[in-house]
């Protein structure tokens, strides 16, 4: 749930609870109030009449005045209210009243007044309230959402570039970004935690891509001299079995790790987009001279090829283009049995290479990366899929991989 | 042939130096960018090997001096940097092959005859090895003047033992010169060994020694010296 849509339903949640507490509270507060201005207009009439009755000794005229009952002698009244409801001929409904009866005396009798004042009908009332608090909140809803939308839009709007900027940021890009000042308290502090960190992560990164560049450039010159070294040994006639077995085994580990040099060199400068160019690279051609290249391989392992080949191009680095065909197709047929199978399928905008080869021992996820390898093939580095996925990423290509038993498929889709 | 050989790593210069002598060639040496500038102005070279990064300077300024002087020399880069850019770069202004660090010597010497062959006879000059005659233009080989029947990479196969002949040959430098360094070649090493077999028999058949000696299990060499 986003920000704006999680504080409108809380407000909307506050509102829904408030509202009946509202009217209810409104409600019960207007009653009471009318009430007690009815009971005081009685009071009032009362000390109007008792004035009149003691100054002149008869009823004045009153609105108010119900009925006067004669009453016993030495009978003590209290003063009291009481609600009643009096059925009136002309509207031919009941409504609701207010009694107020005292006692005091006429021409010396005693007697009991009784004073009433009409109540407004509580439907009524209660039908008033409930719209007019509905109305109000309903504004108050509005005036609440547009206020909220406009803050979202004025007060987050730096917010949300940044955001959107920091979705953006390639660590493989060596530029640092620059946040969008808010004038918010809270936003400048976030971003300066976010540009801080963001920083040193970039620095990390930076020098880690640096020593592995330095490290696999550097160590190509001492290893070609260890290489010649060895070779220039294997050469001598006068090594023994065990020596011999010994420096076969240091040619051999020498020429992995150069191997490794030269694969991780090659991510690097993929990373550091070395790879500049965009050529025109027609993927039918270019796949039918890596099956060419490779036919003595493919003959060799006796493997079935069939190729479905549609003639188009992509745009890239021609040696990247052909890196990448290359390690699918090699990957195919080193990866295939004796006697198999090879499926080719390209289309205007998906390569498909299917090959039968026993079930992979590494899983489907872990495949593309760094030194992952089928134990069927120890002279492999496992670096072939993962240079074909830094290939892919820089021009936005996507490599699956899918594996049923003991067929194996790879297909790349081209960017759209 | 006269080769110099600049790089500033000495002991890489060293082990070039005398695989390159043994070839039967004179090789120099020059270590530094002003060694290097010194000698090519008192010596006419055939073959100029040119390593990039140098202590005193760059390489590709030798390049250019040489290109300058119009002094019609091979060149052949080589470097650790294998950057695309320079590769380019250096054949622009005239190199005429570049080579990328670790190379094998035996690769580093199949380039140098090639590009020799290039220069002094315009390429039309055979290569013989007793009855083997190797036509690398028209990729063509003869036994005893009998054609024989290749596909590309057996022609390449032989041509890089003939002219490497006497060497131990590794299988990885083989492979490597066959199909290049970038891909990971689990099956070549099999592939190598079948098809030497059937170069062995094919070069019998047209009468032709069995050349082609497995040296331990590291390798090759295409000799008709006793090796044991």
């Amino acid at each position: 749930m986003d920000l704006i849509r999680k504080t409108n339903t809380s407000y909307l949640i506050f509102l829904a609870f408030l509202m009946p507490i509202m009217i209810g509270a409104d409600y019960f507060l207007i009653q009471y109030l009318f009430n007690s201005e009815v009971e005081e207009t009685l009071l009032h009439e009362e000390e109007r009449i008792q004035y009149h009755l003691a100054k002149d000794g008869d009823l004045p005229i009153s609105n108010y005045l119900h009925e006067v009952t004669p009453i016993d002698k030495g009978f003590e009244l209290n003063p009291k209210f009481k609600d009643t409801l009096f059925f009136e001929a002309y509207t031919d409904k009941n409504i609701p009243y207010r009694l107020y009866s005292f006692s005091s005396s006429i021409d010396q009798k005693p007697v009991k007044i009784t004073l009433r004042h009409m109540l407004p009908e509580i439907e009524e009332l209660i039908w008033f309230f409930f719209i007019a608090t509905f109305a109000i909140l309903l504004l108050l809803v509005i005036g609440l959402y547009l206020i909220h939308q406009e803050i979202y839009r004025s007060t987050w709007h730096p917010f949300f570039k940044n955001l959107s900027m920091l979705k953006q940021y390639d660590f493989s890009k060596m530029e640092s970004t620059q946040l969008n000042s808010s004038g918010i308290r809270e936003f400048e502090e976030i971003n300066q935690v976010i540009i801080t960190l963001m920083e040193q992560v970039r620095k990390d990164f930076q020098n880690l891509k640096e020593f592995n560049e330095n490290i696999s450039h550097e160590i190509q010159t001492p290893l070609a001299i260890i290489r010649n070294k060895v070779v220039h040994l294997l050469e001598s006639k006068n090594l023994n079995k065990n020596e011999l077995r010994q420096v076969e085994s240091i040619y051999q580990e020498t020429n992995k790790l150069s191997k490794i040099g030269k694969a991780l060199t090659l991510i690097s400068r993929i990373e550091n987009q070395e790879f500049k160019r965009l050529d025109r690279v027609d993927v039918s051609t270019l796949v039918e001279n890596i099956l060419n290249n490779m036919e003595e391989i493919i003959n060799f392992k006796n493997l079935d090829i069939s190729t479905e080949l549609q003639p188009m191009t992509i745009e890239c680095d021609h040696i990247l283009a052909d890196i990448l065909f290359t390690n699918l197709i090699n990957n195919a047929i080193q990866h295939n049995k004796e006697g198999g199978w090879i499926k080719i399928r390209l289309s205007t905008d998906t390569f498909e290479i299917t090959n039968c080869g026993d079930v992979s021992e590494v899983k489907p996820d872990k495949l593309f990366d760094r030194f992952q390898k089928g134990s069927s093939s120890k002279d492999s580095l496992g670096l072939g899929l993962a240079i074909n996925q830094k290939i892919c990423e820089i021009y936005e290509f996507t490599l699956n991989y899918e594996s049923k038993e003991e067929i194996h498929t790879f297909s790349l889709r081209f960017k759209a | 042939m006269k080769v110099l050989v600049i790089e500033d790593n000495l002991e890489l210069l060293q082990d070039i130096k005398s695989f390159l002598e043994e070839e039967g060639n004179i090789c120099e040496i020059a270590p530094t960018y002003k060694s290097a500038m010194g000698k090519i102005g008192f010596f006419p070279y055939d073959i100029l090997v040119v390593d990039i990064t140098l202590p005193d300077g760059n390489g590709l300024d030798i390049i250019r001096e040489v290109k300058k002087e119009n002094i019609d020399i091979g060149i052949i880069i080589i470097s650790a940097k294998n950057s695309v850019g320079d590769k380019i770069h250096g054949l622009e202004i005239g190199a005429d092959d570049y080579l990328t660090k670790p190379f094998y010597l035996a690769e580093l010497n199949a380039r140098i005859k090639a590009l020799y062959r290039r220069k002094a006879y315009q390429g039309s000059r055979e290569i013989y090895f007793n009855e083997i005659k190797i036509k690398p233009d028209s990729y063509e080989i003869f036994i005893n003047d009998k054609p024989m029947n290749l596909t590309k990479k057996e022609f390449d196969i032989i041509h890089f033992f003939v002219v490497n002949k006497h060497r131990l040959l590794t299988k990885e430098a083989i492979a490597e010169h066959l199909w290049g360094d970038h891909i990971e070649m689990a099956d070549s090493y099999k592939f190598i060994y079948t098809h030497l077999a059937n170069l062995r028999k094919k070069i019998g058949e047209l009468g032709g020694k069995n050349y082609i000696q497995s040296i331990y299990s590291v390798g090759y060499k295409f000799t008709d010296q006793e090796w044991t």
